[in-house]
C-alpha cells in the first residue's frame, strides 16, 4: 500500500492563446470577451494527479480560482478523470497578484483538509510568473519539488527528478509535498468516455453537479479579504505599452510547393527592396 | 452514479452522420409526444460533429423540409438555392453545355439546396442540443472525438454495443446499448454485414475529391455537372462545380474506383481538372481555402445488404449504401432512412422489442419511400457502363475531342459512323437501362480491387497550358489545406503482411508503376521505403485524412482504415 489517499491539483483558466478575441483597445485582456482554455501547463499537472491515482491510488481533487466560468475547466479535470473540482470564485479576489493568490489558494487547500501530493503546472500562458505554486509550498511550510519532470512513490516517500540547468537532479522527500510539474515524462491521455459521460450528465443535472463541483468563498475558507485581491497585492502595474499588432505586416506564405512559395516572397516588395541594398 | 458501472444507453449512434442526426431528430420529436423515457449516445470520430464530413452538395431539400419545416427561421445552413443548372461535356480546352431538351433530369437541380454538409452536420448536432433543452424524458450524451472500433456481441449474437477505447479498464472502454445505429461509411459497419454475411455483391466505391475556393466572381446558385475531361480513360465519374455564397466556389471530382487504371490518382486529376481555362477562368485570382477527399458508395440497389438491421442494431445512410449514383444525390438518401429508422426505433423502444423481426420492419418501411423507389429505378445505371465499355472508352473520348476541334455533334456523328451498327443499339439500350425499365434481374459486381489492370495505360492527356501555376497543387501541398492533426503513437491503418506489400511493389516496379495504394491515396500516405535494400511499404500516418481509397484499392486487400481515434484526422468543417 502506498497509504496515498488524497491529490490535490491545482488549475487555472486562460485566455486561448490562439484566439485575438477578448483584447482591450489599450492591449490587456478582457477576460469576459476572451476565448478560454486551461492553461496547457496545467495538462502536465493534471496527467501527473491522475498517474498517481492510477498507481497508487487516491482521489484526485481538481482546484481552481477564478470566475465562475472556470467551472468549465474543472469539468475538463472530470472529463480526464478527477473524482471532484473545487472552484474559489469570489468578486473580491479580482486583480490578485501572485502573493495574494498563493494566499487564498493555500487557505483553500487547508480548508480541504488532508492531502498527500500537490501537484501545479509550472506556470500560467497569462501571468508567465512561475511563482504561486513555490509561495504555496511556502506558506503550507511543505517540501516542493519544482520542474519535476518524473516521480515515484516508494516507502511513502516521493523519489523525484527535477530539470536543472546542464542535466537533471534527483531529490527524495517525505510527503506531503508540492510539485510542480514540467512538461516531460507522462503523455498527454485524451479524456475517457466515463468522464466525459459524466461531465455532460453534471450539465444536464444541476443537484449532482453540486456533488462533484463545489464552488467557494472566501468567507467558506476564512480567508482575510484584505489579503486578497487588489488590497491584498502589493504588485502596482505602472502602466502597459502597447508593442503593436502581431503579424500586422507578417503575411503567411505556406502551403504550396516550394518553387512557388519562393517566387511568392521574392514577389514582395520589401524583399526586393532588401535584396537591392 | 458510481464509477464503475457499465455505461448504457438505451440507442448508440456510431457516427455524427446526416443519417444518424436526422434518426436523433425525429426520435427525440417522437418520444416528446410520446413522454417514452430514452437515453441516446452520439459517436462522433471527428474533434467535432462535422469534421470528418464531406460531401458536394447539392441536395434535394424535401427530407429536411419534413425533418426541420421552419429551417429558414431555425438557421439552417444553406449555401444557395440552385437557379441554373448545366450539364457539360468537357475538352481538354473548351466544354459544351448540353442544351436543356437534351439535359438528362437527373442534372436539373434548379431548386435544389446547396449545402455545405460539414456545417449541415454541426448545425444539426447543436440543434439537437437545443431541442433536446425541452424534453426532460430523452437524454443525449454527445461524444466528438470518440470512434467506434469493435463491435461488442453477446452470447446469442446480438449487437450489444461497441468498443471506443483500450485502457487498463474495460469497464471504460464498452458503451452498451438496447440499439446501435451505424451511420459511417463503413469503417465498422463492415465487420457487421461480413459477420451476418448481409451483403451479396460488395459495394461499389467511388472516391469524391473536392477543394473549396474563394474567387473574385459571384457564382452564387450556379451548379454545373461535367463528364469528360479529364476522366478520358474510360473510368466512371465525372466533375461538379457549385457557387456558393460570399464568393466560394466548389470544384469536385468523382471517380470510380472500379477502375482498371491501377494508377488514378485523384487529387492530380483535380488538378487536371482544374487546369481546363472554363475553371481557371474562375480561380485564376482566387485562393484555395480547404482540400478533402471521402469514398460514395455507388452499388445502389443490388449493392445493398440483404436486411438492414440484426439484432439489436440497424444500419444507415453510408453504411447501408443508399446513393443513388445517378441522381448524385446521397444526403437526402440518408436523412431519409434516418427518419424510417426513427419511426421503427419508437416503437422498438416502447415495445422493449430489439430483435431483428422488429427493427427490420425499418427496411420495410424504407420499401414504400423515394429511398428504394429511386434505388430500383437506377439500379442498372453504373451497370451500364460496366457492361459496355464503348461508352466511356470510346464514345465519350470522341465527343470531348470534337468539342475541342469544333462541335460536339461532329463527335456524335463520328461515333455513328464509326459503329454504325453498334452505337444506335448501344444508345437505346443506355436509356432503357439508365431508366430502369429493362429487367436484366440482380447483377452481380466484382469488388473494386478486381478490375484493376496492372498493365493498364490510360491515353496520354491534353491538356490546356495556359493555367495559372500557382492554382495547381501538388498532393502534399493539398494535405496542408485538409488541416490534418494526429496524436502521438497513432497507428490507424492496419497493413496485415509485410510481404504481401513487398510482392506488390515487386510486380508494380516491373512495370514502372507505383502500387495503388501509393498512387490513389488522396493525401501522400502511402509510400515505398528502401530499407536493407528491400523495397517495403511504408506510411506516413499523419497526413491521412481518412478516406479509405488505400483500403479499396489494394489488390491484395491487405490494409484496414481505422477510425482514427482521440479526435485525430482532418478538418473538413467548412468544406
Amino acid at each position: 500500500m502506498s497509504g496515498i489517499t488524497d491529490i490535490i491539483v491545482l488549475i487555472k483558466q486562460v485566455p486561448d492563446t490562439t484566439s485575438k478575441a477578448g483584447l482591450n483597445p489599450d492591449g490587456t485582456i478582457d477576460r469576459a470577451r476572451a476565448k478560454r482554455m486551461l492553461n496547457p501547463f496545467d495538462r502536465y499537472a493534471l496527467q501527473a494527479a491522475l498517474h498517481v491515482k492510477k498507481t497508487y491510488g487516491g482521489k484526485v481533487t481538481a482546484l481552481s480560482m477564478g470566475p465562475p466560468p472556470a467551472v468549465e475547466i474543472l469539468l475538463e479535470a472530470i472529463e480526464h478523470g478527477a473524482d471532484q473540482g473545487y472552484l474559489l470564485s469570489d468578486r473580491r479576489l479580482a486583480a490578485s497578484d501572485t502573493l495574494a493568490t498563493a494566499y487564498a489558494l493555500h487557505k483553500c487547500i487547508l480548508y480541504l483538509g488532508k492531502f498527500d501530493l500537490l501537484f501545479t503546472g509550472l506556470q500560467t500562458t497569462d501571468g508567465d510568473t512561475a511563482q504561486v505554486g513555490p509561495q504555496i509550498a511556502e506558506r503550507l511550510d511543505l517540501s516542493q519539488v519544482t520542474y519535476c519532470e518524473g516521480f515515484s512513490i516508494q516507502n511513502g516517500k516521493l523519489h523525484a527528478r527535477r530539470i536543472i540547468e546542464g542535466g537533471h537532479q534527483d531529490v527524495i522527500t517525505e510527503l506531503p509535498a508540492l510539485v510542480t510539474v514540467a512538461n516531460a515524462y507522462h503523455t498527454l491521455e485524451y479524456k475517457t468516455i466515463r468522464g466525459a459521460r459524466l461531465a455532460q450528465e453534471l450539465l444536464r443535472d444541476e443537484a449532482l453537479k453540486n456533488q462533484y463541483i463545489h464552488t467557494i468563498t472566501l468567507d467558506d475558507v476564512n480567508a482575510d479579504p484584505e489579503l486578497c485581491g487588489l488590497k491584498g497585492s502589493p504588485t502596482i502595474v505602472a502602466h502597459t505599452d502597447k508593442v503593436g499588432q502581431i503579424g500586422g505586416q507578417c503575411t503567411m506564405h505556406q502551403g504550396k510547393s516550394a518553387d512557388i512559395l519562393i517566387k511568392e516572397i521574392m514577389d514582395c516588395t520589401n524583399i526586393k527592396e532588401f535584396a537591392k541594398q | 452514479m458510481s464509477d464503475t458501472d457499465q455505461i448504457k444507453y438505451n440507442l448508440l449512434l456510431v457516427g455524427g452522420s446526416p443519417s444518424n442526426l436526422a434518426l436523433a431528430h425525429k426520435l427525440v420529436a417522437l418520444a416528446k409526444e410520446s413522454n417514452q423515457k430514452l437515453s441516446i449516445a452520439i459517436l462522433e470520430k471527428a474533434r467535432e460533429f462535422g469534421g470528418h464530413i464531406v460531401s458536394g452538395a447539392i441536395s434535394n431539400p424535401h427530407v429536411i423540409k419534413k425533418l426541420f419545416p421552419n429551417y429558414e427561421e431555425l438557421g439552417f445552413p444553406i449555401e444557395g438555392v440552385c437557379d441554373e443548372s448545366f450539364f457539360s461535356v468537357m475538352g481538354a480546352h473548351k466544354k459544351w453545355d448540353v442544351p436543356r431538351p437534351l439535359m438528362p433530369d437527373e442534372f436539373k437541380k434548379e431548386g435544389y439546396f446547396v449545402l455545405t454538409l460539414s456545417y449541415v452536420v454541426s448545425w444539426m448536432a447543436n440543434q439537437l442540443k437545443e431541442v433536446i433543452k425541452d424534453v426532460p424524458n430523452v437524454t443525449i450524451d454527445f461524444f466528438p472525438g470518440f470512434s467506434a472500433h469493435e463491435i461488442i456481441y453477446d452470447g446469442n449474437n446480438k449487437v450489444i454495443g461497441v468498443r471506443v477505447s483500450h485502457t487498463e479498464r474495460p469497464d471504460d472502454d464498452y458503451v452498451y446499448a438496447d440499439v446501435t445505429v451505424f451511420g459511417d461509411k463503413g469503417f465498422l459497419s463492415q465487420d457487421l454485414i461480413q459477420k451476418f454475411d448481409l451483403r451479396q455483391n460488395p459495394q461499389m466505391w467511388s472516391v469524391g475529391v473536392k477543394e473549396l475556393w474563394e474567387v473574385p466572381g459571384d457564382y452564387r446558385n450556379k451548379v454545373w455537372h461535367t463528364m469528360g475531361y479529364p476522366l478520358l480513360d474510360g473510368t466512371f465519374g465525372g466533375g461538379f462545380v457549385y457557387g456558393m455564397k460570399n464568393n466560394r466556389l466548389t470544384i469536385g471530382l468523382i471517380i470510380s474506383l472500379d477502375s482498371p487504371n491501377p494508377n488514378i490518382n485523384p487529387q492530380q486529376q483535380l488538378q487536371e481538372y482544374k487546369k481546363h481555362p472554363w475553371i481557371q477562368e474562375m480561380i485564376r485570382e482566387g485562393r484555395l481555402i480547404k482540400y478533402g477527399a471521402a469514398l460514395l458508395p455507388e452499388g445502389g440497389y443490388y449493392s445493398l445488404p440483404s436486411k438492414f438491421a440484426v439484432n439489436g442494431a440497424m444500419l444507415a445512410g453510408d453504411a447501408l449504401g443508399v446513393l443513388n449514383a445517378r441522381r448524385l444525390a446521397g444526403v437526402d438518401m440518408a436523412m431519409e432512412c434516418g427518419y424510417q429508422a426513427a419511426l421503427v426505433l419508437h416503437e422498438a423502444f416502447k415495445e422493449g422489442n430489439f430483435s431483428q423481426e422488429k427493427l427490420n420492419q425499418y427496411q420495410k418501411n424504407l420499401q414504400g419511400t423515394f429511398v428504394m423507389k429511386d434505388l430500383y429505378e437506377s439500379r442498372y445505371f453504373r451497370y451500364a457502363f460496366m457492361e459496355n465499355p464503348r461508352l466511356l472508352g470510346e464514345y465519350l473520348p470522341t465527343v470531348s475531342k470534337s468539342i475541342d476541334t469544333g462541335s460536339p455533334f461532329m463527335g456524335m456523328l463520328k461515333v455513328g459512323l464509326s459503329h454504325p451498327l453498334t452505337a444506335p443499339f448501344d444508345g437505346l439500350r443506355v436509356k432503357s437501362l439508365f431508366d430502369g425499365k429493362r429487367d436484366l434481374g440482380p447483377l452481380a459486381y466484382k469488388p473494386c480491387r478486381e478490375h484493376i489492370k496492372p498493365d493498364f495505360t490510360p491515353p496520354a492527356l491534353d491538356e490546356d497550358t495556359h493555367y495559372r501555376k500557382d492554382t495547381i497543387y501538388s498532393r502534399p501541398d493539398a494535405v496542408f489545406y485538409a488541416s490534418t492533426k494526429y496524436h502521438e503513437e497513432n497507428h490507424h491503418i492496419d497493413e496485415f503482411e509485410a510481404a504481401t506489400c513487398m510482392q506488390c511493389i515487386d510486380t508494380y516496379d516491373a512495370i514502372g508503376k507505383s502500387t495503388p495504394c501509393v498512387s490513389d491515396c488522396t493525401a501522400e500516405v502511402h509510400r515505398v521505403d528502401e530499407i536493407e535494400g528491400a523495397r517495403k511499404h511504408g506510411m506516413s500516418l499523419e497526413n491521412c485524412i481518412q478516406c479509405r481509397t488505400c483500403e479499396i484499392v489494394c489488390p491484395e486487400a491487405n490494409l484496414r482504415v481505422n477510425p482514427t481515434e482521440e479526435g485525430s484526422g482532418p478538418d473538413f468543417l467548412g468544406l
